[in-house]
């Protein structure tokens, strides 16, 4: 009960200064949009013979993006726990009896309210460009992708916590991006790839959110690529929760 | 006794690559309601490592800390609840108002909105914040922004205050304006701990003071108590360049009855302490000139604390440099 009034409070908090920082804003809203404008022109000469399958490209493409977008706002978590690591607000809440879990997840939970609006406004320029939107299963998609922001925020959050500086923390965060985002199909779909990639990509928890994003954005609720993204998801939220929860509790800031 | 804080041989290290470093090395102090308490000593004393285990930032090696009553180990909510820590960062939202930042604050510590907004008011006239409380933060200046962190840090009534090094960086004007505000919130009752290692802070806020360095304490006592070591007065030689060396004058007058210590810094510079000035002063003239050895000022003041720290630690607090800091939250830090 406690826990949940300082998880408002400082969701509140966070959201204010994230509404009072337009640059952020700005960057948050080309980059979807500008995957979309640069990016599907370069898929549509892969359409039939290049190894996609038919049909509008960005029913194949847009549900990656969201994937995307969802990775990149989690991954990118950490930048402003380091900044108010160094500006010492981090210390300033963490003397005050507020609960640890809220002060990990009021953040967490502001970022992912300007996700849906980000995805909400990448899905209305998508179906002025074709896509076909399917509600039921562009809800189930925002569960998933949900939990994939929170697993990615939290693991952010927890390693700016242990690496304490920028170029550190910058480090680990693109030296893990970039293997993670070739390696789930985002951008093509893995199937084009050899044997051995498809096969590595099974060990990528975003792997199996791309594969449901596309089975959800095509309009089908049920399938192994659905149940198999929950599957590896859920469990993987709760222990980089935990873990993150413990890092902060643990006092190392 | 009515001991707000008492810690009984308090010790911590961090791991760094050169093997582990001792920064707090068997503190034991007790701090009395009411009071002001102060750490004085260099940068990397240990005095903020103290003070963040004592805030619960940062847990405990060895020894035991209560703190308001509670065991800080054991009962660290508790604690939080009863104290109010403003660290060298301050640490409000730049992109939120002066008012705003008091507000959540006060929520954080369970209050109700209702309440809080009286108490944010007070507090903005308290600490005369009123001019910019409703603007952000990012365009306060630095003695605005410090008195703000202050108030962040009493917007629950805590029994204890704790201030890490609360005017550094701002000019002296700033300076002697905080201190004000500090004094008045003494006068109030609230028992103030705070680290600085400026003597004159020291000196003018505390009403005791623990001299700190590499992650001990040298001295304890009231200012006045602590001067009062160093008897009499202190002298100050500066030696002309170029005739007798430092070595010459301090020899000569190391074997004068009426030079109780002598410290020579080898720069140029000697200092001495004698039983009276008065009478010590004449004498140690036509001793130095009888010797030929030149003196380009001669001047005569009552002890600082500067003295006590010379005489403790063999070094003068205003020659440190600012470069070595304690390990704040900034800085990797890995508990050993």
């Amino acid at each position: 009960m406690k826990a949940a009034r300082d998880i408002g409070l400082l969701f509140q908090r966070y959201a204010v200064q994230l509404l009072r920082n337009p640059v952020w804003l700005v960057v948050g809203f080309s980059t979807p949009i500008l995957y979309l404008a640069l990016f599907t022109p370069l898929l549509k000469n892969l359409v039939g013979d290049g190894g996609l399958p038919t049909g509008n490209v960005l029913d194949e493409f847009l549900p990656g993006i969201l994937a995307l977008l969802a990775f990149a706002s989690g991954a990118g978590s950490g930048f402003s726990t380091i900044f108010e690591l160094k500006a010492g607000v981090i210390e300033r809440f963490r003397v005050t009896p507020a609960s640890r879990f809220a002060i990990l997840t009021g953040p967490i939970l502001a970022t992912m309210v300007m996700m849906f609006v980000f995805d909400a406004v990448v899905v209305a320029v998508g179906y002025g460009f074709g896509f076909s939107v399917h509600w039921a299963g562009l809800a189930v998609l925002g569960v998933l992708l949900g939990l994939l922001l929170i697993i990615m925020a939290a693991f952010s959050i927890a390693t700016a916590l242990v690496t304490k500086d920028i170029s550190g923390f910058a480090a680990i965060i693109n030296g893990i991006n970039l293997p993670v985002l070739l390696l789930a199909g985002v951008l093509l779909p893995i199937s084009l790839g050899p044997a051995w990639m498809r096969v590595i990509a099974h060990f990528n928890p975003l792997y199996y959110l791309v594969q449901a994003s596309r089975v959800l954005a095509g309009g089908t609720l049920s399938g192994p690529a659905v149940w198999q993204a929950f599957a590896v998801l859920v469990p993987l939220c709760v222990l980089v929760l935990a873990w993150a929860t413990q890092v902060f509790r643990r006092a190392v800031a | 006794m009515d001991d707000v804080i008492t810690t009984r041989d308090l010790r911590k290290s961090f791991r760094s690559r050169r093997g582990p470093v001792e920064a707090v090395r068997g503190v034991s102090i007790e701090v009395r309601r009411g009071e002001t308490f102060g750490f004085l000593g260099p940068n990397g004393a240990g005095k903020t490592t103290t003070l963040r285990m004592l805030t619960t930032l940062l847990p405990i090696d060895s020894g035991t800390a209560t703190v308001a009553g509670f065991d800080v180990a054991r009962q660290p909510r508790q604690v939080r609840g009863r104290i109010g820590y403003v660290s060298q960062l301050g640490g409000a939202d730049e992109l939120a108002t002066g008012r705003e930042n008091l507000i959540l604050q006060g929520r954080l510590y369970g209050a109700s909105r209702a309440r809080v907004a009286p108490r944010a008011e007070a507090l903005i006239e308290l600490l005369d914040l009123a001019d910019f409380a409703d603007r952000r933060v990012v365009t306060y200046s630095g003695g605005q922004r410090r008195r703000l962190d202050i108030a962040l840090g009493i917007v629950h009534e805590p029994s204890v205050l704790f201030l890490d090094e609360p005017s550094t960086g701002l000019d002296p004007q700033s300076r002697a304006n905080l201190w004000d505000h500090i004094r008045a919130l003494a006068a109030g009752g609230t028992t103030v701990f705070l680290t600085t290692h400026y003597l004159e802070e020291a000196d003018v806020l505390c009403d005791r003071l623990m001299i700190m360095d590499h992650g001990q304490i040298v001295a304890e006592g009231t200012p006045r108590e602590l001067k009062q070591q160093v008897a009499g007065d202190a002298i100050s030689i500066s030696l002309r360049a170029g005739g007798q060396s430092d070595g010459a004058a301090a020899a000569a007058l190391a074997g004068q009855p009426y030079v109780r210590e002598l410290a020579d810094d080898g720069d140029g510079q000697v200092r001495l302490y004698v039983d009276d000035g008065g009478t010590a002063l004449p004498q140690l003239i036509r001793l130095l000139d009888a010797r030929g050895i030149g003196v380009r000022s001669i001047s005569m003041s009552e002890p600082t604390l500067d003295d006590v720290f010379l005489r403790q630690t063999g070094r003068s607090l205003r020659d440190e440099s600012e470069a070595p800091g304690d390990p704040g939250p900034g800085r990797k830090e890995v508990a050993a």
